[in-house]
């Protein structure tokens, strides 16, 4: 029997760190400088309650074909994304019985929630509604 | 939508055109050198297998995208989550497609749209529990010609279709239709009943088998759900030939099994893949549980037929053996995917075998001819909980070879410990819930108690729905799987409109209004440390298992370091090796490599962000290879021979990248 869960990484790492970082919208703010308010949140919370719950789960957590929103799954989908990805897919493509029933504001709203509820600190400000602002916004990792 | 009309059919105008040219380009390759892949997982025995071996460890990194295939017009907005294994016959590739799940044929050798298949079944399909595209089509033909696919919709109507034309086929069912909400021996309403499948009906010999799926059982509305028999079909007629129940009927073998009767309980469908054996004529159904993931207060006793093998006779549908893998099942585990029927030496004489994958992260083995099992499976005590009006097993089958796959369980020892500080943050975190071993239940939130109990592998794994793979020269079968912790956590429900439970699952979440005391920094159901994973890696890994010894030969990582943590400042200095990834993947075994696709995307070299389509040595599980997929790996990988080229293809998407299938060949020199 052979295990061999061994060492990668090496030298690509050091190369991935800096494009990470380089990832970063110039001018822009990362999501752990808190980029939602804690009222949109609870906004965001509670249309998830209503919209979101019966497939992604009562606390994001994914079921069956709906992507955990939360965790190492989430951020292996949107680490390094703008805010304005996750909001966009949340408003052209979900829920997935209504599409593009949820506008700006509320994909706003929601976007903010599934900050909150992966560890990122409310700011003073809410998350803006408009994709283009949205863009300037980059979701980086929680540490 | 009752019936299929001509309109509601998309026959693209050109579609003879497309396909006497492409006709015409089959004959220009070799053809005596093409292969097929003609069932999900290969042929009806699940085994993910062809004997191909263009496409070495040598050549590997050479692929290069020949085509690409995006289905986001298939439907009314793209779908990001393709999870199909599409199917080739004649150079030709059929699949399902889209949010409408939509049937598409394309050209094997250029990705070409051949022709589509469309049916529009409005509130029926938007009521649906299972949406999107599914996993793909099933084939069938008499050898004379009559060619068919056949696929079930997302309104859970199965449609028999001209394999050449995409037209429906009218001797079958209605107009091409089988309603699947009609003669189940039970009542289900045309648009709100919970009914539906995703998965592709099997075809063996002239029999179509189909199973059910409902919503996902987490926090059901009612505890007397529908019930998911399994049902046999004549494929010529679509006219039913057998049911098998699930959930007995009274009367039938099995029904003792539930304490109190099964008047109060549904589920228990077979929506994971189907495999049979033609030869042996048998067809093997894995059952899932039964209603209520978590929570069986409604369905006491051990319950067959839920969470086990059912091996039914191809053309009646009666029993001829099972085998319970899980009593009264608290934890979702199901059976997510086909049995695999593998032949291998016990004890110096081929056998005839079974090997089943499952969430738990156990390989069952056993004689597919009568269910007994290869090696023993030993009724082990197991803990009960405490929650009021449950039914608990005192006990459940452990498998004494081979070892387990993955973690099973949560201790301390399993929690994060690269430096002391997170693992004193990890065993904080990890002190709010109950620990123990695998089959530990869970329980009841608690403000001044535990928030549930942590449970590895979770509801979707260790290993899920698309399975495993099996070289039949080696007899060494793969799986990936993935290590993650989740919560199993229940409340007293206080909305009976969401769900008619007394007791629900809430995944370490207090009953909505519960002032919840501080615990620091800690929040119930939030299970990562500093933006970490609590549970130690490998998070994704695929071993090799040797079933002619039911011992490991190898197990790696699969999928490479997230960002994340690579550039995590706590682990600044260390030397963190390939961690895995979480994902529901499944590998394919070729005459010369193991293939698997990565979960999630990571930054790749050049900066591209992507994912890595990976090639191992399958007697070491050495890395021999890997080229860049701009999306992971979503449907697990098929190959074939056409025009004297080896082909892979692979279902990719994820996040904001929409589905795509991508096929890779070598370079012509």
């Amino acid at each position: 029997m052979r295990i061999s869960l061994g060492f990668g990484a090496g030298l690509i790492a050091v190369g991935v760190m800096a494009l990470a970082f380089a990832a970063v919208a110039q001018d822009g703010r990362v999501a752990t400088s808190g980029v939602y308010s804690k009222a949109q949140a609870d906004r965001g919370a509670m249309l998830y309650a209503d919209t979101c719950q019966r497939c992604h789960g009562s606390s994001m957590e994914g079921l069956d074909v709906a992507p955990p929103l939360t965790g190492p799954r989430f951020l292996g989908n949107y680490l390094g994304q703008p805010a304005a990805a996750l909001a966009s897919r949340i408003r052209t493509s979900m829920p997935l019985d209504m599409p593009g029933s949820l506008g700006q504001q509320a994909s706003a709203d929601l976007t903010a929630a599934i900050l909150a509820a992966n560890g990122y600190p409310a700011g003073s400000d809410a998350l803006p509604s408009s994709s283009s602002q949205q863009q300037t916004i980059t979701i980086d990792a929680v540490k | 939508m009752s019936a299929l009309s001509r309109r509601s059919v998309l026959s693209l105008p050109l579609f003879a055109y497309l396909l006497s040219k492409a006709q015409f380009a089959r004959a220009q390759g070799p053809a005596a050198r093409n292969t097929d892949w003609t069932s999900y997982a290969g042929d009806t025995r699940c085994l993910r297998y062809a004997p191909l071996d263009q496409i070495t460890a040598q050549n590997f990194n050479d692929l290069e995208i020949a085509w690409r295939f995006k289905p986001d017009n298939f439907g009314v907005r793209p779908e990001f989550n393709l999870e199909a294994t599409p199917l080739v016959v004649n150079g030709v590739l059929y699949t399902t497609v889209g949010t409408r799940r939509d049937v598409a044929a394309l050209d094997a050798a250029s990705g070409e749209l051949l022709w589509m298949h469309r049916i529009d079944e409005g509130a029926r399909a938007d009521k649906a529990p299972r949406k999107l595209s599914g996993h793909g089509v099933s084939y069938w033909s008499d050898g004379k010609g009559d060619d068919r696919i056949i696929y079930v919709t997302v309104g859970y109507q199965m449609i028999a279709l001209n394999a050449k034309t995409g037209e429906p086929i009218k001797g079958f069912g209605a107009g091409g239709m089988v309603d699947l909400k009609l003669n189940d021996d039970q009542e289900i309403g045309p648009l709100n009943d919970d009914i539906g499948l995703h998965s592709t009906p099997l075809v063996c010999k002239d029999v179509v088998i189909i199973g059910a799926a409902h919503t996902v059982g987490t926090q059901p509305k009612h505890h007397a759900n529908v019930k998911g028999y399994a049902r046999g079909f004549d494929v010529r007629t679509g006219k039913r030939l057998w049911i098998f129940h699930t959930i007995p009927q009274k009367g039938e073998f099995g029904y003792d099994t539930w304490l109190d009767g099964v008047d109060q309980v549904g589920n228990a469908g077979v929506w994971a893949q189907i495999s049979a054996d033609p030869e042996l004529e048998m067809v093997y159904l894995p059952v899932e549980l039964p209603t209520g993931d978590y929570d069986g207060q409604y369905r006491r006793g051990a319950g067959l037929f839920g969470e086990s093998i059912v091996a039914v006779d191809l053309h009646t549908g009666v029993r001829k053996w099972h085998y319970q893998l899980v009593h009264h099942g608290l934890s979702d585990f199901d059976i997510p995917c086909a049995p695999m029927l593998v032949d291998i030496p016990v004890n110096g004489k081929m056998v005839k075998a079974l090997a089943q994958p499952t969430k738990q992260s156990f390989l069952y083995v056993f004689d597919r001819t009568n269910g007994k099992p290869i090696w023993p499976i030993v009724e082990k005590p197991v803990p009960a909980g405490d929650v009021p009006g449950e039914w608990y097993a005192p006990t459940q089958p452990f498998p004494s070879k081979p070892p387990a796959y993955d973690q099973q369980g949560v201790s301390e020892k399993d929690l994060i410990d690269w430096t002391p500080e997170l693992h004193a943050e990890a065993l904080a975190l990890a002190k709010n819930y109950r620990m123990g071993p695998l089959f530990t239940p869970p329980s009841v939130w608690s403000d001044t108690g535990t928030w549930g109990t942590l449970i590895c592998p979770n509801a979707t794994g260790g290993a899920n729905w698309p399975g495993g793979a099996f070289d039949p020269d080696s007899h060494i079968l793969y799986i990936y799987s993935k290590t993650e912790a989740d919560v199993g956590g229940t409340i007293p429900n206080a909305d009976k409109t969401r769900s008619d439970f007394d007791y629900i699952y809430s995944r370490g979440t207090p009953p909505p209004g519960t002032k919840v005391t501080p615990r620091g920094d800690v929040k119930p159901g939030q299970l990562t440390v500093r933006g970490l994973p609590l549970l130690k890696p490998p998070w994704g890994r695929i071993t090799a298992i040797d079933l002619s010894k039911g011992e490991f030969a190898w197990q790696v990582a699969h999928g490479e370091t997230p960002d994340e943590v690579k550039n995590h400042p706590a682990l600044k200095g260390l030397t963190i090796p390939r961690t895995g990834r979480p994902g529901v993947l499944a590998p394919l075994v070729t005459k010369s490599l193991v293939i698997c696709g990565e979960a999630g995307f990571a930054t790749q070299s050049g900066g591209r962000r992507g994912a890595l389509l990976r090639a191992y040595d399958k007697a070491t599980g050495a890395d021999r290879g890997a080229v860049y997929m701009p999306a992971p790996q979503t449907g697990s990988p098929l190959t074939y021979m056409q025009g004297g080229q080896q082909h892979i293809v692979v279902a990719v998407g994820g996040g904001n990248y929409s589905a795509e299938l991508l096929c890779y060949r070598l370079p012509k020199a």
